[in-house]
């Protein structure tokens, strides 16, 4: 599928997706931007990529930008207070652009700790503490509340994007390296992942399929994955054993400090007036203010000893507490999908990229071992 | 008596890096900015309130012949440092030129001869030069403290933050562009030549497919030791230079001013940075400071540059060390290979192995 605009391309996942379509001969990739220095991620492939300049949330912009297309891809990431409001200019301007279809990235969080198996169709919880699950599942509400004829809607549902230039596989694997990682109840529940490649690969078939496929989707790797399974994956290579981590309880969240701050901050108001702030504040001196409460630095790179206790945040206590794997198998059905990256091989790629970065201890192996894997 | 000064080239580099240590200096009467030259008017604007008596020129030739400056700060993209800083030096001024030096080591040659004609002091913007921490490292890898040199690895990266107001800047160098190379590369290549001697470049490897590189890889060596270079524009790296020596190993950290430790794995400590520079004229006792931010390191580099014009001192940086590494940058560039990707479907290294540089 030629022509399509991704609006939000400078961040991880739509510099993937760029860089899947370009290295995958397809020509027609339009980069919407904010700014013109979110093309550093992307501008390795020169002119192949079109680049337009537009504010998510201007929906006149926005439609200027993407006339033409012949599907919308939205992969904007941004403060919380943001997410609604980026979502209603897309889904505008596409009617006003004429565009056929429009494919929204929400997220699993909007699922919570999945206490219940939940199938792709469940509406979004109505409370969560967090603000950018909220705005996730406001934004999935309003998108079911439309029904412009003229206008496909698909809305993928991923959980935790991992794997190559994820930020969060880095913090993973910076904490392992670090020895101050931490498993809920042992590392027993479930890691509700998709490897970066597998996303990409959705969100393809998604632009790319033909009749009717509107709906929401869940979005994961194929195999049920814990997150002790997950960590010992990534360990060795970083040279941190995942036994040896603090187990921390899943039944009650540990408050610390650290934590009642984020709580404050999660608060509505609180939070966008955080990230109003934050927006406002010259670079150089963020850089500074995160250096200077990051603490003491570790000049080792790989900690020698394990962390006796954990400083346990609250976002990745509930991501490890999820209960159950949001189910695939309605996408796979509807666009005929077959998870192109195994989890095995996801982590053999994500080892090379950490080796890449300096982080590893050892050249990582490349047959990782891998044995309570099972397919849905 | 204040030095007439002219910027050439009013944007994010202007604007973010130099209009504050350039006010404290025109308070401090060391220098006074008589004219701004962009041709987007809305630049020079962003800088007037800042500089009272500063004239708006649409061109540097304009600048020259009206203000007749004494020193002209060259902050324009790399393409145009080369003409501009013949120009000024046709004009009898001195020049302060932002890094990289030029495009290429063909207009590096040019520009030396032209200061070397007019007389006139070249100075090449490297601020890291003014960071004590990196000062630090330099001396104690000079003074023998880590014992016989074995190898070093610098890493940098980070999401690109500049606020750049065209998309030039990730255009080809020949429009005005730079890739990662040109644009951390001649920072970090400058400082490891500055620590460890004269390099060469045994391997290079970067992502160019069609435009210009993110990240690259490099091996290096010195006549003491070898080492790496990796520096990205899309993820964070570690950003750390390690030093290993036989008795003892240094960390710098990149991304500050002051951190640097020494020790052995487990056991590092962290060394006091009192490293400083003169921000004064007085030629005898001069006031010093120790950076603790960019604008102390910009002003540091601006004073030192005044002390190179008005007492014949050496910058930091002069026209030959800035040629320096644009040479390296082109020995870099002259055996490049498509950097490994292995955690691209093999298809897709494939195709970005075909489209490597392709672009450039």
């Amino acid at each position: 599928m030629n022509n399509i605009a991704i609006v939000g391309a400078g961040g991880f996942v739509g510099t993937s997706l760029i860089e899947s379509m370009v290295l995958g001969g397809n020509t027609g990739a339009r980069a919407v931007i904010r700014s013109y220095r979110n093309m550093a991620g992307f501008c390795r492939f020169g002119d192949a990529v079109d680049v337009r300049l537009a504010d998510a949330t201007r929906e006149a912009a926005l439609a200027k930008a993407i006339a033409g297309a012949a599907v919308v891809v939205n992969v904007t990431t941004g403060p919380p207070a943001g997410i609604v409001e980026s979502t209603r200019a897309i889904y505008n301007a596409c009617r006003t652009a004429g565009v056929p279809r429009f494919v929204h990235l929400s997220s699993a969080v909007v699922y919570g700790d999945v206490e219940q198996p939940i199938d792709d169709d469940a509406p979004p919880l109505d409370k969560h503490w967090m603000p950018y699950a909220r705005a996730k599942a406001q934004s999935e509400r309003w998108l079911r509340t439309q029904n412009d004829p003229d206008l496909e809607v698909i809305v993928l549902r991923p959980g935790i994007v991992w794997g190559v230039r994820s930020p969060h596989t880095l913090g993973f694997a910076r904490s392992l390296a670090r020895k101050s990682s931490f498993l809920v109840d042992g590392g027993a529940h479930v890691f509700n992942g998709v490897y970066i490649a597998n996303l990409v690969a959705m969100i393809r078939a998604a632009c790319d399929a033909r009749g009717k496929v509107a709906g929401f989707y869940n979005a994961g790797d194929a195999e049920r994955v814990t997150w002790r399974e997950f960590y010992e994956a990534l360990g060795g290579a970083l040279g941190c054993d995942p036994a040896q981590l603090p187990v921390v309880s899943g039944d009650k969240f540990p408050w610390s400090t650290g934590a009642v701050i984020d709580a404050v901050q999660s608060l509505g108001p609180v939070n966008a007036l955080y990230h109003r702030l934050k927006t406002h504040i010259p670079d150089g001196l963020k850089a500074a203010l995160r250096s200077r409460l990051e603490g003491a630095y570790n000049f080792d790179r790989h900690a020698t000893t394990y962390a006796p206790t954990a400083s346990v945040d609250r976002e990745l206590w509930h991501l490890q507490r999820v209960r159950h794997k949001l189910p695939v198998k309605k996408f796979s059905e509807t666009f005929r999908f077959v998870t192109p990256v195994s989890f095995p091989e996801a982590v053999s790629r994500t080892l090379a990229w950490i080796e890449s970065l300096g982080l590893a201890v050892e050249k990582p192996s490349h047959s990782v071992e891998f044995s309570k894997a099972s397919n849905e | 008596m204040s030095v007439r000064t002219i910027i050439v080239g009013c944007g994010a580099v202007a604007q973010r890096l130099y209009r504050k240590p350039l006010a404290q200096l025109v308070k401090q009467e060391m220098l006074e900015v008589v004219g701004l030259v962009d041709p987007a008017r809305e630049h020079a604007d962003a800088m007037l309130p800042a500089f009272a008596g500063a004239r708006h020129f649409a061109t540097l030739e304009e600048a020259c012949k009206a203000a007749a400056p004494e020193l002209t700060l060259v902050l324009t993209p790399p393409h145009l440092h080369c003409t501009q800083t013949e120009m000024a030096f046709a004009h009898g001024s001195h020049v302060l030129c932002e890094k990289p030096m030029a495009n290429s080591s063909a207009e590096c040659v040019r520009m030396l001869e032209s200061a070397r004609v007019a007389n006139r002091v070249l100075a090449i913007g490297m601020i890291r030069r003014y960071f004590p921490a990196f000062a630090r490292l330099r001396e104690l890898v000079q003074s023998g403290a880590l014992g016989p040199l074995q190898s070093f690895e610098y890493r940098e990266g980070h999401k690109f933050e500049w606020a750049v107001t065209t998309p030039a800047a990730f255009r080809p160098r020949s429009k005005g562009g730079a890739g990662v190379l040109y644009d951390i590369g001649t920072h970090a290549l400058d400082f490891l030549q500055s620590v460890f001697g004269e390099l060469a470049v045994q391997e290079y490897a970067d992502d160019a497919a069609g435009g210009v590189e993110t990240n690259i890889a490099m091996r290096l060596r010195s006549a003491d030791c070898g080492g790496t270079l990796n520096l990205s524009w899309d993820v964070p790296q570690v950003n750390e230079l390690r030093v290993v020596g036989a008795t003892a190993e240094a960390v710098l950290r990149i991304d500050r001013f002051d951190q640097l430790a020494l020790g052995r794995r487990g056991a590092f400590v962290p060394q006091p940075i009192d490293v400083s520079f003169p921000v004064d004229l007085d030629r005898n006792a001069p006031r010093r400071l120790v950076p603790r931010s960019y604008a102390d390191a910009v002003l540091c580099q601006l004073v030192q540059v005044l002390r190179a014009i008005k007492f014949d001192e050496h910058p930091a940086v002069d026209g030959q060390g800035g040629a320096s590494s644009i040479r390296l940058l082109e020995q870099a560039l002259s055996k490049a290979s498509p950097l490994p990707e292995p955690w691209l479907a093999p298809r897709e290294q494939a195709a970005a192995a075909q489209l490597h540089r392709s672009g450039a």
